[in-house]
């Protein structure tokens, strides 16, 4: 097939491939400020919020019985090697399950930036949550600046450059 | 210009112009149903309006095995498990520029013989459960469903189950609502069928 026929062609699956995968970020207007929380992880270690101040911050709402969160995971610990060396926090905040259940759940999707646990969902309500997973990128002040509902694939260059843009502010 | 880009691709137009004629048709056609080759269950979908939202058919014997396994009692997932589960999947399928959806499930009916009706959501069924059923089960129960309210910037998406309130193999309309630029949209899925209450058997030898 002649170069120029491969390129509309490809193109055309191009747009296609766009149209069925999810997009990028949302800003969010007003800059409000993130909703404080303090939870443990896995290891029983207490993360809060305000221990990340001046760091760009992910949070990660999630379950395991949630289709388009496990879906979503694998890319997010890639994209967790990456940042974790410029200095990006990524913090997976689970609803509801316990540890045995999410540990069970690492042994296929193995992920080694911390999962915490909010058992009671006090905080996936103070943060406006309606459906899982939605994701918030937090800036180095405690803003809310960001935000995707439904799956992402976080690895994308395109979709965490407003985020390395935040980092650089 | 005979020597044109149309010409020298000419003998590539077939499948050029199916990829068109596909992408054409699926514009034109904003409504789709068939079954799922894999699990031969049925699915009802529109693509239209710049959103996307699918009906998958659940099993009542799926649904009575994922909330047996998030901790209610047989009894509870079965009454929730018959009251006709669907797989649900809402997306703004919007170009970046084209400003948020939103939806109120409030406002969908389901249109039955017996006249309209909401969807069973996630209020209703908290103010149902027995006293005894724990935390953990009523958080899972709560996060599977298609939220009642969402906002969905473009690119945004939610799967959650929905239910509907009807036995087995009922079958209704369903008319569900969006809106958008503070304007209200509308699309009917008509004579959708509840999953059947059967029990799948493991293939034999041979």
């Amino acid at each position: 097939m002649p170069r120029h026929c491969r390129i509309i062609l490809t193109l055309w699956l191009a747009l296609a491939a766009t149209a069925a995968a999810g997009q990028g970020l949302t800003e969010m207007p007003g800059r409000l400020a993130a909703p404080g929380f303090a939870l443990k992880d896995m290891d029983g270690r207490l993360h809060r919020l305000s221990d990340y101040r001046g760091q760009v911050v992910i949070v990660n709402f999630w379950a395991t019985w949630c289709p388009p969160c496990r879906e979503e995971m694998p890319s997010m610990q890639r994209a967790w090697e990456q940042l974790r060396k410029e200095g990006i926090v990524m913090l997976g905040i689970n609803v509801g399950e316990d540890e045995d259940t999410i540990f069970a759940f690492t042994g296929s999707y193995p992920v080694d930036f911390p999962l915490l646990l909010d058992r009671d969902s006090s905080v996936i309500q103070r943060w406006s949550v309606m459906g899982l997973p939605t994701t918030f990128v937090v800036d180095p002040q405690g803003r809310l600046r960001y935000r995707a509902i439904g799956g992402r694939a976080w690895d994308d260059p395109k979709l965490l450059a407003p985020v390395r843009a935040l980092n650089e502010e | 210009m005979r020597d044109g880009i149309h010409d020298r691709c000419r003998p590539f137009s077939g499948a050029l112009a199916a990829a068109l004629l596909f992408s054409t048709a699926a514009a034109a056609a904003p409504l789709s149903q068939g079954r799922d080759p894999a699990t031969g269950l049925r699915y009802w979908q529109w693509r239209d309006g710049g959103i996307l939202f699918k009906l998958t058919q659940r099993l009542p014997d799926q649904s009575r095995g994922f909330f047996q396994a998030r901790g209610f009692d047989p009894g509870t997932a079965d009454r929730v498990a018959r009251a006709c589960v669907f797989q649900s999947m809402f997306k703004n399928t919007g170009a970046p520029d084209s400003g948020t959806v939103s939806i109120d499930l409030n406002t969908w009916r389901v249109l039955t013989a017996g006249g309209p009706r909401r969807l069973r959501l996630r209020e209703d069924w908290a103010r149902e459960w027995p006293r005894e059923l724990d935390r953990a089960a009523r958080i899972a129960f709560e996060w599977s469903l298609l939220p009642t309210r969402q906002s969905y910037a473009p690119g945004d998406y939610n799967w959650g189950m929905t239910l509907y309130g009807l036995p087995p193999g009922a079958r209704f309309d369903l008319e569900f609502r969006w809106s958008r630029d503070r304007k209200v949209f509308k699309g009917t899925f008509r004579n959708v069928e509840c999953a059947p209450d059967i029990h799948l058997e493991p293939a034999g030898p041979g």
